[in-house]
């Protein structure tokens, strides 16, 4: 099980390989969004709020009306945050939900995938 | 927990699960239902087939509220079975899926060859088809959505136009219910075989459980495909009795690829092919497009999981668009419609698309019933009622279904037989059976070298390298 202080080390991580990537930057210049991430056996829940594809901060606690719920455990979203773990494989086999429209689930497994290709 | 800022109504689940089952290819289905029984009387096998997809769709509603993924098909067999096997079928059913757009896009651009005509007959639905194709994969490409209020209002324009239509044609056309209740035709026999193929009229309400992801309540998914089921039984039942009504003997016999056109001119003239064309128009823009949508999401996961090669997970560079998947889905699209094209067998394309229905609905009460099984204590916001009765009655309903197709001929109007279905059985088998070496043999290749390339790739986390 992570802890609090690992998966927003783990999400300050996440903002500065997301913000220096110039092709994410390029592709997801017109994506803002509010998302939250909760972890579903700590109950632990994180705001990260991203406006033309700059994550402009990450912050524990559920801050306002989001665009996109993600759920996982823990572990999952700091290994998911450090680029150790292939997103999709997860989703695909129902450990990672997530509440958004279609287009925005592409996006953010394309953020992983283009900061950390495999 | 906090809810999502934009939240799909159920008007819009209503509207995208009926606007994906309306096509152009319904009409000539809708014709084909009348043909095996009696055109007065396909409302009753239209009803029934209508009645047994409400069965299904309460085994999907299940299913979605068990999962609510985009996943959705090959999540709900994965977990019911396993991996390999929610890989062959979650493809077979994909990718054949992809093949009604041979007979759409085939039966579109007869309707727009009618209307516009370039060089001949021939090569203008060449065109159009291509033309068609490369329109959806183009905003396919550029991620432009149909958003929830323009799909609401081209879907229930649609609706209102067909039942408008129709109400205009009972007023106006003397159909004769008690005469053809008398036909040798109406037999029990032919009111099932009718329904087999009356499925087809429903195709696609399912692809709506994705949007279970955009609601605040999983059970509005569930409600709105049961309630376009409902809307769908009621518009079509009454259109195809007024569309059959509406035609001459000499125009059912010609076996037209657009007998809506022609009820549309017999109907209101030259305002009634041009109005009749534009809601074709829709009525195909709307299901391929969400097609097309689906099925790239799809063929893009499958990649990302190692299941396609991963050149099908590559974006957009600007759109963030999963464009390998796009186009390779549009020219299989192109080239099934190219077959169809040159073939004229839109039909068997028809006969099969309403196998693969009835196939699909048999799996997924098949999953219902492991899943109840396999995971009795997991959160279900929707239970289909009465234990495991309904989910019985749908797999052995529509496994009676597919049997009675793969067993029937496909004639036209005039008694002449097109094609013996057992061939829909055959290619669908040889299919399946691609799937299945597909999966035995190539996946693990993928697999093997993902978990190749997983070892040699250093963790980041600190203290878990």
């Amino acid at each position: 099980m992570a802890t609090s202080g690992e998966i927003l080390e783990a999400l300050a991580d996440y903002t500065v390989q997301c913000n220096e990537n110039k092709r994410l930057r390029k592709m997801q210049r017109d994506w803002t969004k509010l998302i939250h991430f909760n972890a579903e056996e700590t109950g632990e829940q994180f705001t990260m709020n991203v406006v033309k594809g700059e994550i402009l901060s990450c912050e524990p606690g559920a801050k306002g009306t989001p665009d996109v719920i993600v759920t996982a455990k823990s572990e999952d979203l700091c290994d998911m945050f450090w680029g150790d773990l292939n997103p999709s494989q997860k989703y695909l086999q129902g450990e990672i939900r997530v509440k958004a429209s279609q287009e925005d689930i592409v996006r953010i497994d394309a953020i992983t995938m283009i900061i950390w290709p495999d | 927990m906090a809810e999502l800022k934009k939240v799909i109504k159920l008007r819009t689940v209503i509207s995208a699960s009926t606007g994906m089952a309306i096509a152009t290819s319904c009409y000539v289905a809708g014709i084909q239902v009348a043909t095996i029984l009696v055109g007065e009387l396909a409302w009753i096998s239209i009803l029934v087939a209508g009645f047994f997809c409400l069965l299904s769709a309460m085994c999907f509603s299940e299913l979605t509220a068990l999962y609510p993924t985009a996943a959705g098909i090959k999540l709900f067999i994965q977990q019911a079975f396993n991996e390999k096997t929610s890989i062959v079928i979650g493809m077979f059913y994909v990718l054949l899926g992809i093949s009604m757009v041979g007979a759409e896009s085939y039966l579109l651009s007869s309707v727009l060859s009618s209307v516009f005509s370039i060089f001949n007959p021939f090569y203008d639905k060449i065109f159009w088809t291509i033309i068609f194709i490369l329109f959806i994969m183009l905003i396919n490409f550029r991620g432009v959505f149909i958003s929830g209020v323009a799909q609401d209002i081209m879907t229930y324009v649609m609706v209102a136009f067909m039942i408008g239509v129709s109400l205009y044609a009972f007023a106006t056309i003397d159909i004769n219910f008690s005469l053809a209740a008398k036909s040798a035709k109406f037999t029990f026999e032919n009111v099932m075989q009718a329904a087999a193929v009356g499925v087809f009229l429903f195709v696609g309400f399912e692809w709506v459980a994705p949007l279970a992801e955009e609601t605040t309540d999983y059970k509005t998914v569930g409600k709105g495909m049961l309630l376009a089921v409902g809307l769908l039984s009621i518009t079509y039942s009454m259109f195809i009795v007024a569309m059959f009504s509406g035609l001459t003997t000499a125009q059912l016999e010609s076996g037209s690829p657009i007998p809506h056109i022609m009820f549309g001119k017999n109907l209101f003239g030259a305002a009634g092919l041009v109005t009749f064309s534009i809601m074709s128009i829709l009525a195909s823009m709307t299901s391929f497009n969400t097609g097309i949508l689906n099925t790239s999401r799809f063929a893009y996961a499958m990649g990302r999981d190692n299941v396609l090669p991963r050149v099908f997970s590559k974006l957009h560079p600007l759109y963030a668009t999963p464009w390998v998947a796009i186009l390779f889905l549009g020219c299989f699209a192109i080239a099934i419609s190219l077959v169809t094209l040159v073939t004229d067998m839109y039909f068997f394309v028809i006969i099969m698309a309403a196998a693969l229905e009835c196939f699909i609905y048999v799996v997924a009460a098949l999953c219902v019933i492991r899943l109840r099984k396999r995971k009795p204590d997991m959160e279900r916001s929707y239970k289909v009622p009465f234990g495991i009765v309904i989910p019985v009655i749908v797999m052995a309903v529509f496994g009676l279904l597919m049997l009675g197709i793969f067993t029937d001929i496909t004639r036209d109007y005039s008694g002449k037989e097109l094609f013996n279905n057992y061939w829909v059985a055959v290619v669908m088998g040889l299919f399946l059976l691609c799937m299945f070496l597909y999966t035995a043999l190539i996946v693990p290749i993928f697999k093997k070298r993902a978990a190749e390339r997983a070892q040699t790739k250093v963790k980041r986390r600190p203290g878990k390298a």
